[in-house]
């Protein structure tokens, strides 16, 4: 039995993002053929909304729904999984300028995990401070596919990969209904809540899986009529 | 013309794919009054000189073509654009394929509204102005 979630999604709580989370799962629903996720991990920017529940939704379409965070530090964003009273008491989610190094090992140390996101973009991705800064220790994944990757940006992802040995993640990094589950994450194992996908993303045991459509290349451009 | 009872999460407007040249987004540019101050609607150099790839599409020229999928989708019957927000990700440059796509995402029949996703695409598939929009029915 696998799990695939979608690791990476910003709801109406994201102040750049209109999607309600209701909607978002009918249109899981409504595309399970061609984006068959289990469920979806919302990671607004820069804050933890402990109060949310979403059980309800999850009951009324049998679609998970977890919540973790996406922050801002000085190596890019990152994702953070399993954030609890402890991480918020520890660090200020809205602070953009975090050390990327403590809060990948004090997030470690108090049960969580973090996984940057989007490495491959420009100022806020992994890839281009590596260029300039000292490798990261203690990361043991980053997102190999995002589904709002400008060209080239998955492939530097690659490269990290392929030379620092990092587990791969997925997640559409979804701002719009109709966008979620462009890309996910899908693991070898069986998972029913948040802290058994903290377990799973430590052991490295899931991939990267791409629900993107393959687009035809545009034939005929046809110009705008001008007056 | 588009009728309330008719509309469906998930369904699909356009896809709409045309080009916009140089010239129309010159033309654009001067009508909207954006051509005297903002060289980089209306020339390469000056684009150029701010770090742009080249003569790029204002955005309300951008917001003007997905607002054009809505419209078209619409029809004439009394349903109404009500709202239209965007997100500017890349700039869209004219004299390339465009692609604007659109998909219904939500009903409410208590205020007779559709949610819709619009966003406009370049060759490489990659989203370039992202939104959503709202549309009011008539009872």
């Amino acid at each position: 039995m696998s799990t695939t979630l979608d690791l990476h999604t910003h709801s109406e709580a994201s102040e750049d993002s209109r999607a309600p989370v209701e909607a978002y799962l009918n249109w899981i629903k409504l595309r399970r053929a061609e984006r068959p996720l289990d469920g979806i991990v919302l990671t607004e920017h820069r804050q933890f909304n402990r109060a949310a529940d979403y059980r309800h939704l999850e009951d009324k379409f049998g679609i998970m729904v977890l919540r973790a965070s996406e922050v801002e530090t000085n190596y890019g964003h990152m994702l953070v999984f399993g954030v609890n009273d402890d991480m918020l008491a520890r660090f200020d989610f809205s602070n953009i300028r975090l050390d990327a190094q403590t809060v990948i090992d004090e997030v470690a140390r108090m049960g969580g995990i973090v996984v940057p996101c989007h490495p491959g973009r420009p100022n806020i991705g992994l890839y281009e401070h590596y260029e300039s800064k000292p490798s990261l220790e203690n990361v043991v994944a980053v997102e190999a596919l995002n589904g709002g990757s400008r060209k080239g940006e998955d492939a530097r992802a690659d490269e990290l990969i392929a030379k620092y040995g990092y587990a791969s993640t997925g997640g559409s990094d979804s701002h719009l209904v109709s966008l979620i589950g462009l890309c996910a994450t899908r693991f070898a194992a069986d998972i029913k809540d948040l802290e058994g996908l903290v377990r799973e993303l430590k052991t490295g045991a899931y991939e990267a899986v791409d629900f993107r459509p393959r687009r035809k290349v545009v034939p005929h451009a046809v110009a705008v009529e001008t007056r | 013309m588009k009728k309330f009872d008719e509309v469906n999460i998930g369904d699909t407007l356009g896809p709409l794919e045309l080009t916009v040249s140089k010239d129309q987004c010159r033309a654009y540019a001067k009508a909207a009054g954006f051509g005297e101050i903002a060289g980089r609607f209306t020339d390469e150099a000056a684009a150029k000189k701010e770090g742009l790839p080249g003569i790029i599409l204002p955005g309300n020229m951008s917001l003007g073509l997905l607002s054009k999928l809505v419209t078209d989708w619409i029809g004439f019957g009394g349903a109404r654009l009500i709202r239209l927000g965007t997100t500017y990700r890349v700039p869209v440059q004219p004299d390339h394929a465009m692609t604007i796509h659109g998909f219904v995402t939500n009903t409410n029949p208590d205020d007779r509204t559709a949610e819709i996703d619009v966003w406009i695409e370049n060759e490489e598939a990659e989203r370039l102005v992202t939104g959503t929009a709202t549309v009011e029915f008539p009872q």
